[in-house]
């Protein structure tokens, strides 16, 4: 897990040093959304994204960004856990001239859940001890593809919105591995002047 | 006229809500974890806590679960308190638990844990087992273990075995009976080329037995085709979409070695708790003869039957109704 952490944050260390080589960059933005697996397991997520590169093809003024996006969700699995995944995401968004958004790209998330109930561990044949904050983390590699509007390119509303779905592997999960699916859905707001 | 648009209206909230699908009152809801040898498993206690009454419901699988149940178990939750327990690596199950720990033994010791763990939170309640399938096996590892019959007040059989080579008798019997009865040639020549004996249970190729048995009606029913169900289990359940599906391949060793040496007829014997044989009796999978042949051995406990007619492995589902009321007379 140590080294897992360590790889996180070197890997987290790399777009704002790209970034400062790349002086044409888009403006930075917030990112802020729904966040869940179903409806019933709801959460939230904000990422701070750094555009790395950006360019306007000439063909079809079609706006391509490479973006580095370091994002946090936090989500409740009722009766069952509560969920927080660290997720720097890189991401490849291709914005038309009509302002119509779709991206795809992939996130070597953290996940951290809390588990949602009094948990105990025996202490002994017949007793038992109380094991506070208990839960688990495990690495969760995502990808991810959206769609969205910039309502900045055609009304001028310095806004997008966005909704996106994440595939995830939870490793380890049990003896194995498990599949995850979520949702999001939200507004991306620059912030500062384009 | 605006005030009479008022009332209805709210006579129609009143009625919406009268008609919502309400938890039994007083009720008991709580959520706990056992965590035990890398396993971090959910035990949700639902129902009336002033009957002090606990049904520990003990799934079946292996791999199963237990809160997905409760749509069809619920009814239990009016007179007394159901445990849903969901065993290591199965269900909504978590942590990081080696494959080597899914062993009899391992499950008992679960087990053993949970029953404490709810008498240590529940302290004036009986405790009774609700087996289903696999569980009933692991139900029979655990009371068959040292003193741990003095620790529950009884235990409902759901269609499980409690020996493979009965088991495998029963099966193949169920089967060549259906063949012929369906005029079924191909399967009725290979149950006769392959005999299953008490000499051969442990090594003979069970798995192409288990397919004709399925393939001959052995249990037609699938929960998926309830849409309800379905619905109730992706968005109202506490379980973890797609997490039953991730494990069948950790169950190998179980499938493959420990379940064909499961032999407990003789400990049977030694069996003093109340024990009731609810059998769904259409069942392949775990056939009525085997619940004939449980009794048979049970000669020291007191055993009640309830036969399910128009069941096949899971009389709760098929037949809610007569099994929530056999449930309720038994630990009344």
């Amino acid at each position: 897990m140590k080294n897992l952490i360590q790889l996180l944050l070197s890997l987290a260390l790399v777009p704002p040093l790209l970034m400062a080589c790349m002086p044409e960059a888009q403006a930075q933005a917030l990112r802020v959304g729904y966040y869940g697996e179903t409806i019933t397991h709801y959460g939230l997520k904000v990422a701070y994204e750094l555009p790395l590169h950006s360019y306007i093809k000439e063909k079809n003024q079609a706006r391509k960004t490479f973006l580095f996006a370091p994002g946090l969700a936090v989500y409740r699995h009722p009766h069952n856990h509560i969920g927080l995944v660290v997720s720097p995401e890189l991401t490849y968004r291709r914005t038309s001239r009509r302002g119509r958004i779709f991206e795809l790209g992939l996130a070597p998330s953290y996940f951290h859940y809390f588990l949602e109930g009094t948990t105990y561990t025996p202490d002994g044949p017949d007793d038992f001890k109380q094991v506070r904050w208990a839960g688990g983390n495990a690495f969760m590699p995502t990808a991810f593809v959206g769609i969205g509007k910039d309502l900045s390119v055609r009304k001028n509303i310095p806004l997008a919105w966005y909704t996106r779905l994440n595939v995830m592997q939870q490793r380890p999960y049990n003896t194995s591995t498990l599949m995850r699916f979520s949702l999001e859905a939200g507004v991306t707001i620059p912030l500062q002047k384009q | 006229m605006k005030g009479v648009y008022t009332y209805l209206s709210l006579v129609s909230l009143l009625l919406l809500l009268a008609c919502s699908d309400r938890d039994p009152q007083p009720i008991e809801d709580s959520t706990l974890y056992l965590r035990n040898k890398g396993a971090d498993m959910p035990i949700w206690v639902k129902g009336d806590r002033q009957s002090n009454k606990i049904i520990l419901y003990v799934h079946g699988g292996p791999g199963d679960c237990a809160m997905c149940y409760r749509y069809y178990l619920k009814g239990l939750e009016t007179e007394a308190m159901v445990a849903y327990w969901d065993q290591r690596v199965a269900g909504a199950s978590s942590g990081k638990v080696e494959e080597s720990t899914l062993r009899y033994a391992q499950f008992s010791e679960d087990m053993g844990f949970v029953v404490k763990l709810l008498k240590k939170q529940y302290p004036n309640a009986e405790i009774y087992l609700l087996a289903h399938s696999f569980g009933v096996e692991l139900s029979w590892q655990y009371l068959t273990s040292g003193n741990n019959q003095q620790e529950v007040a009884g235990l409902m059989v759901v269609n499980g075995m409690y020996s493979f080579a009965n088991w495998l008798m029963s099966v193949h019997d169920w089967a060549l009976r259906e063949a012929q009865r369906q005029k079924n040639t191909e399967a009725e020549k290979y149950l006769r080329d392959h005999p299953v004996t008490l000499e051969n249970a442990a090594t003979i190729e069970w798995e192409p037995i288990y397919r004709w048995m399925y393939k001959l009606g052995g249990n037609p029913v699938s929960l998926y085709d309830d849409g309800k169900y379905v619905i109730n289990y992706a968005f109202n359940s506490p379980n973890t979409a797609l997490a039953q599906f991730t494990h069948s391949k950790a169950y190998s060793y179980y499938g493959n070695v420990e379940s064909r040496q499961f032999e407990k007829g003789p400990l049977l014997r030694d069996i003093r708790i109340p024990v009731a044989l609810f059998w769904g009796v259409k069942d392949g999978i775990v056939p009525v003869a085997v619940g004939e042949a449980t009794k048979q051995v049970l000669t020291n406990a007191p055993v009640t039957e309830v036969r399910f007619s128009e069941s096949w492995h899971e009389p709760f589902i098929t037949e809610t109704a007569k099994f929530t009321q056999a449930v309720l007379d038994f630990v009344r």
